[in-house]
């Protein structure tokens, strides 16, 4: 761990301030991590869809259940981004036992109903800790910031809901005049065909975009925790003042 | 060095520092103004509903200004925010800092609409994730600009330790690190602290040694610096 390596500014922010830096660092590295994340997600994605054939909930419930999951690999970009390296997926590739396979039950079973997984999945994921000193670890860091850690979680479900309704509502306006399904057919889930399919692909499009600039929230929270704790603030200072 | 900070240059030549509020915050502050509103209607519907039509007009008139005026007012006051902004800590100013102006903030306001675009604004999600001034439309359209209000961090108590003084000049960007260092103290556990001072050891001429004996010496150091000879 080299803090003077860090290419982010350190100081102690409020938490709202340390979410809007990891949304800075994520604008940032935008072509890593978007280009990693997508080259993994998209495949998935699409299977997901495909899913749509065996029941029509089937698609969102597992694009949903697969976020934490993906989270990893953006984790892993981020990461690297804050030193200021780019990566390729051909990078997330090479490291797949570490970003993909690693801790992968309790990825998708505890850690998907977390309500602060952006917040502590550092933790897990860079860290490098096992057993009980994990456990004590992200204690420790989810000390008072949990509330953070659960605001940043609501925010983005909000900003994923909002796109959803945007491009829904998009594709009410752009199907021709008498065909527009109204609110009801929208909900009514023994409709089938054309309308379930674009919910769960308008879900997949929201995921698709705003997943990264979430995992970079919790990130950002996660880094002001680490300054709190550590004053990596002060450690980047003094190795720079060092003679 | 990557921070969310954007700097403004006033007129006399003073560079600035403007903390831009990102989605969170303002996300939170409009949830919060969209139920002070909606609780405001509510109370005055149980009165005017005893005035049927005429209480009715009234009622759409009250949600008509709620909805394009409660904002401008609130921006004009001496508070620069409405009340949801308020509660989070939020601002709203011109690009360079100023106050708004009555123009900027009517055209911030007005344009919800664009932002509200295509539903449940999506618009403004996707522009203040994208910008690196987490600007939506109608701030772009007003260059005005959401921050974080600026806020005097708390005193703090710095242990009190033999002061000396350092073994060379130190230039004034080492001496805040020091003293910084000082100020933390009391919140870090001892090994951390030993380690921080381990690093700036060489302002008291122990280069390359640690341990609490030298951690004394540069906070004593830090003391020196603050004024007590």
């Amino acid at each position: 761990m080299h803090v003077e390596a860090l290419a982010i500014r350190l100081r102690p922010r409020s938490n709202g301030e340390a979410a809007d830096l990891g949304v800075r660092l994520c604008q940032a590295a935008a072509p890593s991590v978007f280009g990693c994340y997508l080259a993994v997600a998209l495949p998935l994605f699409v299977v997901c869809l495909a899913c749509f054939e065996l029941a029509q909930w089937l698609p969102t419930v597992a694009i949903w259940l697969a976020k934490p999951w993906l989270d990893r690999t953006i984790l892993f970009v981020l990461a690297r981004a804050a030193f200021g390296q780019k990566t390729t997926p051909w990078d997330v590739f090479r490291a797949r036992r570490q970003v993909w396979w690693s801790q992968l039950l309790r990825t998708w079973t505890q850690r998907r109903l977390s309500p602060w997984r952006s917040l502590t999945g550092p933790v897990y994921q860079l860290e490098g800790l096992r057993g009980s000193r994990l456990r004590k670890r992200v204690r420790q860091v989810r000390a008072g910031k949990a509330s953070a850690g659960l605001l940043v979680t609501g925010a983005f479900n909000l900003a994923e809901a909002a796109i959803v309704a945007a491009i829904l509502s998009l594709f009410v306006w752009l199907t021709p005049e008498g065909m527009q399904p109204t609110i009801p057919i929208l909900l009514d889930p023994s409709n089938h065909g054309i309308v379930q399919f674009v919910v769960a692909l308008a879900y997949a499009v929201a995921v698709a975009f705003v997943e990264p600039f979430y995992v970079a929230a919790g990130f950002g929270v996660y880094l002001n925790r680490r300054v709190e704790l550590e004053a990596w603030d002060i450690e980047q200072e003094l190795r720079r003042a060092m003679p | 060095m990557l921070d969310t900070v954007v700097s403004a240059e006033t007129p006399e030549g003073i560079a600035v520092e403007l903390r831009p509020a990102g989605f969170g915050a303002r996300y939170f502050a409009y949830l919060l103004d969209q139920f002070i509103r909606i609780g405001i209607v509510y109370t005055f519907a149980l009165a005017t509903i005893i005035m049927g039509g005429f209480g009715f007009g009234l009622l759409l008139i009250l949600a008509f200004a709620l909805e394009w005026l409660y904002p401008v007012a609130f921006e004009l006051s001496r508070w620069g925010a409405t009340p949801g902004k308020r509660a989070l800590g939020l601002k709203v100013v011109m690009d360079n800092g100023l106050p708004i102006t009555p123009a900027a903030s009517f055209i911030r306001n007005l344009l919800r609409a664009a932002d509200f675009l295509p539903a449940a604004y999506g618009a403004a999600v996707v522009s203040m994730l994208l910008r690196r001034d987490f600007k939506r439309l109608g701030d772009i359209a007003a260059n005005t600009l959401v921050v974080h209000r600026p806020t005097t961090p708390a005193p703090v108590a710095i242990e009190d330790v033999e002061p000396l003084a350092p073994v060379r000049p130190l230039q004034p960007q080492d001496q805040a690190a020091v003293v910084a260092l000082a100020a933390r103290a009391s919140r870090l556990t001892r090994e951390r602290l030993d380690e921080l001072a381990a690093l700036a050891a060489w302002v008291s001429g122990d280069m390359g040694r640690s341990g609490p004996e030298v951690t004394r010496r540069v906070l004593g150091v830090a003391q020196w610096l603050l004024g007590r000879r």
